[in-house]
């Protein structure tokens, strides 16, 4: 049997009710797969288009269908199947008309392009995909900002410059970030720990909401977010891409290439990626918020080749960076804490721009290692492994006196070693169930400076896990089912503040997932997906002692906590047409123990004077909302967006005699929120080969003031209500052969001022103003 | 053929990774340092007594309380000599951090407010400006009472002519007992 397979990412697989981002593009390309000897339908045939990334696998009548793309688009469509020719054809996307393609037998091909990837279906769980323009525009900020157009989706900050991803309300330990298939391992526990990923390596974000552990492992109880690069380069030859971008808030810039190559005969492929970032203080509408510059500088290798039935990955990547604290954030004690928070302009704030970080600051660095390996075992089977290594090293470096012993030194370091090695069977369908078996192995040291927050420990953790999937054209019915056991050992020893701790903890837990989907027709399905999952408590919530001067509070772990276990059912419904796209998911997260930080009526003193102490504890908790989304036209090119995100999260009361009637709101959680806004698409280039939209989009958000806050422990009240205006229009120029994308994006238009209830130095200093931010992307 | 596969990138991977990870470990940062006030000495000389108050936290934030010392003064008496001393005494051998607060006059500010107790306490010292510093300060006493001493320093003050505001962020307030007899 041959070993040549060409298997893409089965997203979309089928139309699938999987929520796919609001376009205006929603013509799906569709047809069948042809045996050109026979004349018989050929199933599992994949069938991939070069301009969007994006793929498919052909079911058993050899039926294929991609959803979203344009009317009137030229696309390169690639079709491959075992034992075929690989077979490419530019086609141009008519709606209402089938592309078939016949595909000839050849016995003894030796030298074609192999792409190997994961076989494992798409979760029938919630899913959104960041859509290609939010990606070009939030990559020269960060990668969190990718993604806060989808519903559901928001972040999370400390200041301007650190944003962590939050979904449906959940955030750090309870979600996961999936880097190029590796889960990313860094001091996430930490709400002021940004994720260390370089927006230009992806090429694709999806965001899993709910409970991804079957998938994903402890760290995904409240979802993952999956970064997927741009596959390697399938033509012999030279490409890439070079990026600039300018913002006039901070006067940043960045600039970011890759340059890919192929072999000319053969199966390698090579690509070297980096990105360079420098910008200065931002300013608020009324002043400068000193202290808020960063820099980064990122690089990474990748390359993949085919060595007979061996598919070949290999992956290195280095992120560094370095970010400016709000120096006005940096606070001595509650009657310190109490002057910032009356004051209504920052104090201690160096009013003025410069490029120039003082303490305090962070700087982070995070390198991967990483190999992959596939090997098609036979029609129906194929191996996948995996091994990676990441260092974190992490500095914290605070105000400080010039000539103390500290003065060239981090006040906080972190220091994490991580080895994975995930070893995968998975199948293709058979007797219409598709999906796999497998284990994870980690290994971790975390080592942390003298005088830390949080013990040193070694983790090592193991896991086994199965998912299939069932799914028989035209049946309007698709399953889903997961089960997975994890388990974790981890030996606690020492700590920075002077008490010593020696002890080992031992977790495991189950987690499972079931799912339903019914396609009603071709625009309407209705899906149904309960995972279970959990994670152990971090030894942060086990062990901490000390004060996060931020927040002005004294944080005091248990180290009694037991895991948290969430079971989270989402019902979804879409709707999808040519011209409409829309989807409601509804959820409920029920977190049993969820851990969280308990005020205490006493107050700790301290030399620098006496903190309220917070308590770590645990509590059952839910999560419930709603996300929608829809688009619409409503005019010939002018379309209509909307998007609602609802949570109400609160903690049930676990003494009996306490009153019901008043719930105990879950402190932090996103206050509801409304995008609503006008799009307006022009010209497309019939010449260029790149499916970038043009466009003019005017977006406003709406973010309520969260009433529902804990009835303790909130030192200033919830910032109001507030409407943020954002323009963006984006054009794609042909230049020769090349595309050149251009694009403007001003955000808070208004220059309005205004506070973030998720943004810890809401405290202290209001959000940015009026950011212009200028970009081009010129791909050779 | 497959052989040729493997050299470019496993050389240009393994030189890679090589690269980043050896960079990382050649940083020259074995450790940080992390100031830790534990201990505040008041030394009070003049007026018959030569004696040292203090206010200790030994291990650190959180853990057991801090033991804190009654400062007695005789009543009334006349000009008593106080200096000041902080020291990190979770270190071995202790950190005396009153010479970093001495050679950064500027950018520290010791401020007194006396609850109570009959005491006056007033600057004795001053940094290189001319303006406050108070490491040094004058105590007179009068009539036989109970009270509280509280003592803040303050790292970066932005108004040092604003005793009960002078901005910055504070290093220690400490709150002694006082006993005037």
């Amino acid at each position: 049997m041959s070993e040549r397979f060409w298997l893409l990412s089965v997203a979309a697989v089928l139309g699938l009710a999987v929520a796919l981002p609001a376009q205006d593009c929603h013509v799906a390309l569709r047809g069948h797969v042809y045996d050109a000897e026979t004349r018989e339908p050929l199933a599992y045939a994949t069938v991939r288009v070069a301009e969007t990334s994006r793929g498919t696998m052909a079911d058993e009548n050899g039926y294929y269908v991609l959803p979203d793309h344009c009317e009137g688009a030229t696309y390169t469509v690639s079709v491959a199947h075992v034992a075929c020719e690989h077979f490419t054809q530019v086609v141009k996307l008519v709606e209402n008309q089938a592309f078939d393609f016949w595909l000839s037998h050849v016995a003894h091909l030796q030298e074609i392009t192999v792409l190997e990837r994961a076989v494992a279906p798409t979760p029938v769980q919630a899913s959104q995909e960041v859509s290609s323009s939010d990606l070009a525009a939030g990559q020269g900020v960060n990668i969190t900002e990718t993604m806060k157009k989808l519903p559901g989706v928001t972040s999370i900050n400390t200041g301007a410059t650190i944003a962590k991803p939050v979904i449906q309300g959940l955030h750090s330990n309870r979600i996961a970030l999936i880097n190029n298939q590796v889960a990313l391992e860094s001091q996430q526990w930490g709400s002021e720990h940004a994720p260390e990923i370089d927006p230009f390596t992806a090429g694709k974000i999806t965001v899993l909401k709910g409970a991804a552990g079957v998938r994903y492992g402890v760290g995904a109880m409240g979802g993952a977010i999956l970064i997927e690069p741009q596959p390697l380069r399938e033509e012999a030859g030279w490409g890439g891409w070079v990026h600039g971008g300018v913002f006039s808030n901070g006067l940043s810039g960045v600039a970011a290439g890759a340059v890919d190559w192929k072999k000319d005969e053969g199966s390698l492929a090579l690509r070297l990626q980096g990105t360079v970032k420098r910008s200065g203080n931002l300013r608020a509408p009324d002043y400068w918020l000193g202290n808020t510059g960063a820099s980064e500088a990122n690089l990474s290798v990748m390359t993949g080749w085919q060595n007979g039935p061996w598919r070949h990955d290999l992956s290195a990547t280095t992120f560094n960076q370095k970010i400016g604290i709000l120096r006005a954030s940096h606070q001595g004690n509650l009657t310190d804490l109490m002057l910032a928070i009356e004051a209504d302009t920052p104090r201690n704030n160096p009013n003025w721009f410069t490029y120039d970080i003082e303490r305090p600051y962070q700087t982070v660095n995070h390198q991967t290692f990483q190999y992959r390996t596939a090997l098609r075992l036979n029609e129906k089977w194929k191996f996948n492994g995996q091994y990676s290594l990441q260092y974190n090293e992490r500095k914290e470096f605070d105000v400080v006196r010039k000539t103390s012993a500290g003065a060239d030194k981090p006040q906080l370091l972190f220091d994490l070693w991580t080895n994975q090695v995930n070893l995968a069977l998975e199948h293709f369908p058979i007797r219409h169930w598709q999906g796999g078996v497998g284990v994870q192995a980690l290994q971790q040291k975390n080592t942390v400076g003298k005088g830390g927050l949080i013990p040193n420990y070694d983790t090592y953790g193991g896991s086994i896990w199965a998912m299939e999937r069932w799914r028989k054209y035209p049946n309007p019915w698709e399953f889903e089912v997961g089960a997975r056991y994890d388990y974790r050992y981890t030996n606690v020893f020492t700590t920075g503040n002077l008490v010593d701790v020696d002890t080992t903890l031992q977790f495991g837990n189950v987690s499972g997932t079931v799912g339903a989907v019914y396609h009603f027709n071709k625009a309407w399905s209705l899906s149904l997906h309960s995972g279970y999952a959990w994670r152990p408590p971090h030894v942060n919530e086990l062990f901490a002692q000390g004060i996060h001067f931020g927040s002005g509070i004294y944080e005091q772990g248990r180290s009694d906590l037991r895991p948290e276990k969430a079971l989270n059912t989402n019902l979804t419904l879409q709707w999808q047409t040519r011209r409409v796209y829309a989807s409601l998911s509804v959820y409920r997260n029920n977190i049993q123990d969820f851990i969280y930080l308990e005020p205490q009526d006493e107050l700790v003193l301290t030399v620098r004077g006496a903190f309220p102490a917070y308590f770590f504890d645990q509590d059952d908790a839910v999560l419930q909302g709603v996300d929608g989304s829809i688009s619409f036209p409503v005019v010939g090119r002018l379309s209509v967006e909307g998007r609602v995100s609802l949570l109400r999260a609160y903690r049930m009361s676990r003494d009996s005699g306490e009153n019901t009637d008043q719930k105990n709101w879950l402190p932090l959680m996103p206050s509801d929120r409304y995008q609503y806004g006008l799009k307006w698409r022009f010209g497309r280039d019939e010449q260029t080969v790149n499916s970038s939209e043009s466009f003019v989009r005017l977006l406003a958000s709406t973010t309520l003031e969260q009433t529902r806050l804990p009835q303790e422990g909130l030192l200033k009240p919830a910032p109001e209500t507030f409407t943020v205006l954002a323009l963006e229009v984006v054009h794609t120029f042909a230049v020769g052969k090349k595309s050149l994308e251009v694009g403007l994006n001003v955000q808070n238009l208004t220059n309005l001022r205004y506070r973030e209830y998720l943004n810890f130095f809401r405290f202290y200093a209001d959000e940015p103003g009026v950011n212009a931010g200028l970009r081009a992307k010129l791909t050779f | 053929m497959s052989n040729k596969h493997f050299k470019l990138p496993l050389f240009v991977l393994l030189a890679t990774a090589g690269i980043f990870f050896t960079a990382c470990n050649n940083d020259d940062d074995d450790g940080t340092a992390q100031e830790n006030i534990t201990t505040i000495q008041v030394h009070l000389t003049g007026a018959g007594i030569d004696q040292e108050f203090e206010w200790n936290d030994l291990d650190g934030i959180g853990g057991n309380n801090p033991v804190i010392d009654t400062i007695v003064v005789p009543a009334n008496t006349g000009d008593i000599f106080s200096h000041i001393h902080v020291y990190d005494r979770s270190k071995t051998p202790e950190v005396d951090i009153t010479d970093e607060i001495e050679a950064e006059s500027l950018e520290h500010l010791i401020t007194y407010a006396v609850a109570g107790a009959n005491v006056n306490i007033a600057y004795d010292d001053t940094d290189s400006n001319g303006k406050p510093l108070g490491i040094k300060s004058i105590w007179t006493s009068t009539g036989a009472s109970n009270g509280t001493l509280r003592i803040i320093l303050y790292h970066e003050p932005s108004n040092k002519d604003n005793l009960s505001d002078p901005g910055g962020e504070v290093d220690f307030d400490v709150t002694f007992p006082v006993r005037i007899q």
